[in-house]
Order: C-alpha cells, then sequence, then structure tokens
C-alpha cells in the first residue's frame, strides 16, 4: 500500500476517533434476520426477494441515558428483477417496501453488480441508488457503492458443506431535504454453504452516520441471513 | 474445383465449426487436503523437487473423476501438478502469457473462436505437458526434457455466441486443433450480489 493511501486512511480514522470522542453520539444495538430468495427465469433473467426485520434491544446516548426495552421496529419486503448483462455483470431493478408501525414506506431501487474471483476470494462491487417516499418525511435519495468480498476457508472456492467468511463495505450518500448525510457500514459475516442452493450467514452489521452533521450515530445489527435460490 | 476439393473444403471448415452449444459443463469442487489424506507416491515426487516455496495440496472432484492436484510458485512461475488418486503424475501445467504460445497454434486457435464466437477474449493460458514421469521430473528441474514430453494447451475463453457471453475451456494439441471444450459453470453469488 502506498505511503499517500496508509496517510489518508490514517486521517480519516483519526478524523472519525476524534468526532466520536469529543462530540455527543448515540448507539442502538439490535438484529437483523433476513430471508432472500433468487429465482431463476429464462434468457437469464431473475428475481429476487427479501424479508427483513429490525428488532431493537437498546438504545443510548452519550450522556449516558439508556433504553433496554426490546421492541420490534419494521419489516421490509423488497422485490428486484434482475437481468445478467455480461459475463459476471447483472442490472436490477424493483422496490422496497417497509411496514414500521401504521407507516408504509416506498423505496425504488436501481443496482448494478459485478462479480470478480480471483485465487480463494471473490469480489463483487454493487452501485446502487434508491429514492425513499413515505408521508411523513421528504423524498430521500442515496447513492450507494459496496464491495462485497468472500474468502473461501477451504481450497479456492466455497462448495457445499464449507464455511466461507463474508465482508461488506458500503457507502451510502443521501440527500433528504437538501441536507447531506454518508453513511458507512461494516459487515463481517461468517457463512456456510449447505450446498450451491442454501446458505446461511451470522455476523455483525455496523453503521455509523451523522457524524458529518456532528451527531453520530452507531448502529449495531447482529444479521442472521438464510439464502435460498429456487 | 472438383467435388472433392469441395468435400475436402467442407470437412475442414465443418471440422472447426463446433457450437460452443455442444460444449460439456465443467463443474469442479476444489478442497484443501492434509500430508496424511496426499497418496505416498505424489507426496514423494513433489519432495524430489527443488521447490523453496510452500506446496498447497487440492482434492479436485469433477462430475465424473477424483484428482490430488499440488499448487506452487517455482522460480517466479505458478505450477500444478496432477495426480490422479493412487499418487501417478498425470500432468504438469504452468501459466503462461498469450506469446509464450507458438504462432502456429495460436493462428490455428484463432481461426477456430472465430469460426465459433461472435466475439472473444482469451482469459488465461496454460501449458500442459504429459509424458512419462521421470521426464515430467526433469521439466521442473530445468533439464531440457520438453523434446520428451507431450505438449497441450488449456486456454480459458470469453466467447459471445448467440448473443450469448459464456466462459470456456479448450484443450488444444500442438498443432492447434481443438481436442475438447468444457463450459465453465459459475458458483452461485446470490449472497454476494443482495
Amino acid at each position: 500500500m502506498s505511503t499517500k493511501r496508509l496517510f489518508c486512511i490514517a486521517f480519516f480514522v483519526l478524523c472519525f476517533v476524534i468526532n466520536t470522542v469529543y462530540t455527543q453520539h448515540s448507539y442502538q444495538w439490535g438484529a437483523l434476520p433476513s430471508l432472500n430468495a433468487n429465482y431463476s427465469l429464462k434468457n437469464d433473467w431473475s428475481l429476487n426477494g427479501r424479508l427483513e426485520s429490525r428488532i431493537l434491544f437498546l438504545t443510548g446516548r452519550s450522556d449516558g441515558l439508556k433504553n433496554r426495552d426490546v421492541n420490534y421496529q419494521l419489516t421490509d419486503f423488497a422485490l428486484l428483477g434482475a437481468k445478467k448483462v455480461g459475463l459476471k455483470s447483472r442490472v436490477a431493478g424493483g422496490f422496497l417496501v417497509r411496514v414500521e408501525g401504521n407507516e408504509i414506506i416506498f423505496r425504488l431501487i436501481q443496482q448494478y453488480i459485478l462479480v470478480r474471483k480471483m485465487s480463494g476470494i471473490r469480489f463483487a462491487h454493487r452501485i446502487m441508488t434508491d429514492q425513499t417516499f413515505s408521508e411523513s418525511e421528504k423524498p430521500d435519495f442515496r447513492l450507494r457503492y459496496r464491495l462485497s468480498t468472500e474468502f473461501a476457508l477451504n481450497g479456492e472456492s466455497v462448495d457445499p458443506g464449507e464455511f466461507y467468511i463474508k465482508f461488506n463495505n458500503e457507502y451510502l450518500n443521501s440527500i433528504q431535504d437538501l441536507t447531506y448525510d454518508l453513511e458507512i457500514r461494516l459487515v463481517p459475516l461468517l457463512g456456510y454453504s449447505l450446498n450451491d442452493r442454501y446458505k446461511i450467514e451470522a455476523g455483525l452489521d455496523y453503521r455509523v452516520n451523522s457524524f458529518i452533521r456532528g451527531n453520530t450515530r452507531h448502529s449495531y445489527w447482529m444479521n442472521f441471513n438464510f439464502f435460498i435460490d429456487i | 474445383m472438383r467435388i472433392s476439393n469441395v468435400v475436402s473444403i467442407l470437412f475442414i471448415f465443418f471440422s472447426t465449426y463446433v457450437s460452443p452449444l455442444f460444449a460439456q459443463e465443467k463443474f469442479e469442487k476444489e478442497s484443501r487436503i492434509r500430508q496424511k489424506e496426499i497418496p505416498a507416491k505424489a507426496l514423494q515426487f513433489v519432495e524430489a523437487l527443488p521447490l523453496t516455496k510452500k506446496v498447497k495440496w487440492y482434492k479436485e472432484e469433477g462430475l465424473t473423476s477424483t484428482s490430488i492436484e499440488a499448487k506452487f510458485r517455482h522460480e517466479k512461475k505458478r505450477y500444478s501438478i496432477e495426480f490422479d488418486t493412487l499418487g501417478n503424475v498425470q500432468d504438469i501445467e504452468l501459466n503462461i502469457p498469450l506469446s509464450g504460445v507458438p504462432s502456429g497454434v495460436l493462428d490455428s486457435f484463432s481461426l477456430y473462436l472465430q469460426n465459433n464466437c461472435s466475439k472473444y477474449k482469451i482469459n488465461k493460458i496454460q501449458i500442459q505437458y504429459t509424458g512419462e514421469e521421470s521426464n515430467l521430473l526433469s521439466l521442473i528441474k530445468n533439464v531440457d526434457a520438453n523434446q520428451k514430453l507431450n505438449i497441450y494447451y488449456e486456454i480459458v475463453v470469453v466467447c459471445t455466441f448467440n448473443k450469448k457471453t459464456d466462459l470456456f475451456e479448450y484443450l488444444i494439441n500442438e498443432k492447434g486443433k481443438v481436442l475438447s471444450t468444457s463450459k465453465i459453470i459459475f458458483k452461485n453469488s446470490t449472497h454476494l450480489e443482495y
């Protein structure tokens, strides 16, 4: 790694630490169980459905205020239609419906995915845009980039009956009511391939946002994912 | 032109025109194996080599066969030695650049690809040596044993055919003749994409 790049990373981490220590921040702990089903169609088309819920265990602030009430927050249902456009690339588009209390939130999604393979490692680049509409808030427009890395723990690739490590790193730029925010997600997961159609994963989904405005929010979600290919 | 000439030309054309649709599918499960699982004969072969880098051992299970593979770097080259389950050496493969393929071989293979793909790109080339065990051993020991070995090329190509793009592995001989074609099946990546 070049010295310049190392310096940039160190500077970013330092800014982040200073921001965390000297400004008020809030945090939340919870769980994000999800079920993802993929259905292959003719001519390189596919459908992907995802069901994900959010359960909150703990919220708190840096001034010591804590709330340990366990409460169910929301459920997302997403449906995407995808088309393979290259040897290892796919475009997808669809929608997400979020049920949060009595409110229904609607989100449009467009994404492009490129998967690359090296010896023992697979990478997936995902560029995504989404637009969220709800009755209580102004529309939210986001531009996201995610790098997913999969490390085979046995051999050159993940085979049925083998464990793997997956690491997601995502940057979400959002504009809502002319206010910009950046959210960063780091998601280390341990996965297991039951066979080529079923995979389970568990790990931690760490998210940090609002640090640009000085009221940083850290979210720690325990992730439990189940993937099915039909 | 005589009828026999026309028939010959048509035969040559159709023998090089084999649609990728007829390719076999290639799917391999490769898993690391421990020292005690390596056949003694295979271990003996590798231990006779003047290697300085670590050797990684794998069991490779295909749709119809199982083999043992030793992978290592030696003198800046990436080698792969394939053994059968009893430890008998089958072949040695070595990654090479496009410039490492003789022009005659490359010309014949390029003609084949032009006939079978509307668009193509060569992704990876491996030279494959088969022959007597002692000659294969000499090859890695840098003794000139090439002339006593059979040489094949395993070439991975991105080929677009009928508006469909796939990855194929071709095995060609020293004359550039395609001996077999396998379509490479990708592993599921839904969990990486969504």
